[in-house]
């Protein structure tokens, strides 16, 4: 993302940046190997048959029937567009059926398949805004927060992956779209963006939903290693969160708590 | 801290906003826990069972059950051990966090210098102060008692930086190394602890302490590059430098490297 100049104005100098810079990719690069760890554990058990390295709980059956009203929450579906055309391009929503019932992900799977959704479609919102930074149709676009859209997109793409291995581990198909019922209507706000406060806005709730789906995941699913995944996402995305709040003028820590009202229904899978 | 550009009127009513969140999330919370100690009655109350079963004598029931179920009151009694010593652990690193805070709000540079300073710090205490309230409740409920006392390990760090302490800077530095373990333990204690009522619990105030210190890694970076009069609420995001949009996200993946032993801070 950049200004109309196709440049980014550095208030701070190229040594301080590059050495923060420095920092935080060793510090990101330290916590792959773990990560694949994690992931290979979640592979092992889902090829096990899916034993469970701990007993289910109701919440999980909460979690996957319902979380019904949680989503309700997701103002994007208020940004709502008559327009249910799927699209198959990338960032496009998948299957148009949204058939839950026919879905090939089950049990903690579809979990998985949810996140790795929800990670494809902050990928592909961070995408579509820097194409829109780039045409110059969001206006002149703050330095910090093009390095903002650059570094989360990074992030959730590394969270999709993370998923990805573990449903291809499964042997199942990786989910390279978005096969979300809620696609088109965060394809058409962001759309309407004109600005940068609007897609940092957007940005956020895609943000917060993400956060609040793996603490609803952390307490929901059975696999060990799905929960320790979920636990050590859950942070980072709250950490987007909280710098796009300071961005847009609010507070960055607005609760105690993290709640989980604006949590993905897995019913928004549409594969 | 540079010039002040905080609008108070505007603070108060984002304060308001967020008292009302927190409000919400406090009530679910509770509710969890409600459902935690019912949880925990009933566990206890099987263990009872198993343990009447198994005073009875096995004497019709056979060897092979008898170890079954002594295997499995072992089971229910050390996992609930663990959970009242990981909740007293995370309880501990809250109130070092809380002391840290009250100390730092009564220095000079901070009480008398940037106002949305002084006021993440008193937001971020009554947010430790909850999170102190709800692991030292659940630890209770649990059987056990609460634990009043900081962590004695990160106890000992803060003991040897405060007499560092010149700047508003060396006061984030500290916090940003306690909000870490924080968050660190907890995201660790979610796969530790046995039941999803407290995995719930630490896994709803680990992505808090990850943003108070994503917000104080903003504000090194620019206190960093003098830049302190963007420390503001709302901030002028046009001037921020590009640092600031990726310095408070370092990291892809939640480590746990750093992360307190569940015994750290127990009760002995």
């Amino acid at each position: 993302m950049s200004d109309q100049r196709n440049q980014w104005a550095l208030e701070m100098s190229e040594a301080e940046l590059t050495r923060l810079t420095g920092d935080m990719e060793a510090a990101h690069r330290e916590t792959l190997p773990v990560m694949r760890a994690t992931a290979g554990d979640l592979v092992a058990e889902t090829r096990s048959g899916g034993q469970p390295s701990r007993p289910a709980d109701p919440g999980r059956r909460r979690f996957l029937l319902g979380a019904g009203g949680l989503a309700a929450g997701l103002a994007l579906a208020a940004c709502s567009s008559n327009d249910k055309k799927s699209s198959n391009a990338p960032g496009g929503s998948g299957s148009p059926s949204g058939s839950a019932a026919k879905s090939s992900y089950t049990g903690d799977l579809k979990v998985v398949a949810l996140a790795v959704a929800l990670e494809n479609q902050a990928v592909g919102a961070y995408q579509a805004a820097l194409a829109a930074a780039k045409a110059g149709k969001l206006g002149k676009v703050p330095p910090a927060v093009a390095t903002f859209v650059t570094t989360a997109m990074a992030q959730h793409a590394d969270h999709a992956k993370a998923w990805n291995s573990v449903l291809t581990g499964a042997g199942k198909p990786a989910i390279t779209n978005v096969p979300l019922s809620n696609q088109p209507a965060t394809l058409a706000a962001l759309g309407k963006a004109t600005d940068v406060g609007a897609v940092a806005k957007l940005a956020l709730q895609l943000e917060d939903q993400a956060a609040q789906t793996y603490l609803f995941a952390t307490y929901s699913v059975t696999s060990a290693a799905g929960i320790a995944t979920a636990a050590s996402i859950a942070p980072v995305e709250a950490m987007h969160a909280a710098i796009l709040n300071y961005v847009l003028g609010q507070y960055p820590v607005p609760d105690d708590f993290l709640p989980t009202d604006k949590a993905a229904d897995p019913a928004l899978l549409t594969v | 801290m540079g010039a002040e550009r905080i609008d108070t009127r505007l603070l108060e009513e984002l304060t308001e906003q967020s008292q009302d969140l927190n409000s919400d999330a406090v009530r679910i919370t509770e509710e969890a826990l409600g459902d935690f100690v019912d949880a925990s009655r009933e566990e206890q109350a099987q263990a009872a069972v198993s343990r009447r079963w198994w005073q009875r004598g096995g004497v019709i029931a056979g060897a092979a059950g008898a170890a079954a179920a002594f295997s499995s009151l072992r089971a229910v009694a050390a996992t609930s051990s663990d959970d009242v010593k990981a909740l007293q652990t995370a309880a501990s690193i809250e109130n070092l966090a809380i002391s840290v805070y009250r100390t730092a709000a009564g220095l000079p540079f901070i009480k008398d210098g940037n106002k949305t300073v002084a006021a993440f710090i008193a937001k971020t205490t009554t947010q430790h102060q909850a999170h102190a309230k709800a692991f030292n409740a659940a630890a209770t409920q649990a059987g056990g008692k609460a634990q009043n006392a900081p962590d004695p390990t990160y106890a000992a760090v803060v003991k040897k930086a405060l007499p560092t302490i010149k700047a508003p800077a060396d006061v984030v530095k500290l916090a940003i190394t306690l909000e870490d373990v924080a968050a660190q333990t907890y995201t660790k204690n979610v796969s530790e602890v046995s039941s999803g009522d407290l995995r719930r619990l630490f896994a709803s105030v680990a992505p808090v302490e990850a943003q108070h210190r994503a917000t104080l890694l903003a504000v090194q970076a620019l206190l960093a590059g003098n830049l302190g009069d963007l420390v503001a609420i709302p901030t002028d995001p046009a001037k921020l430098p590009a640092a600031a949009g990726s310095v408070g996200m370092p990291v892809a993946f939640y480590p746990t490297a750093k992360a307190s032993p569940i015994t750290e801070g127990a009760v002995k």
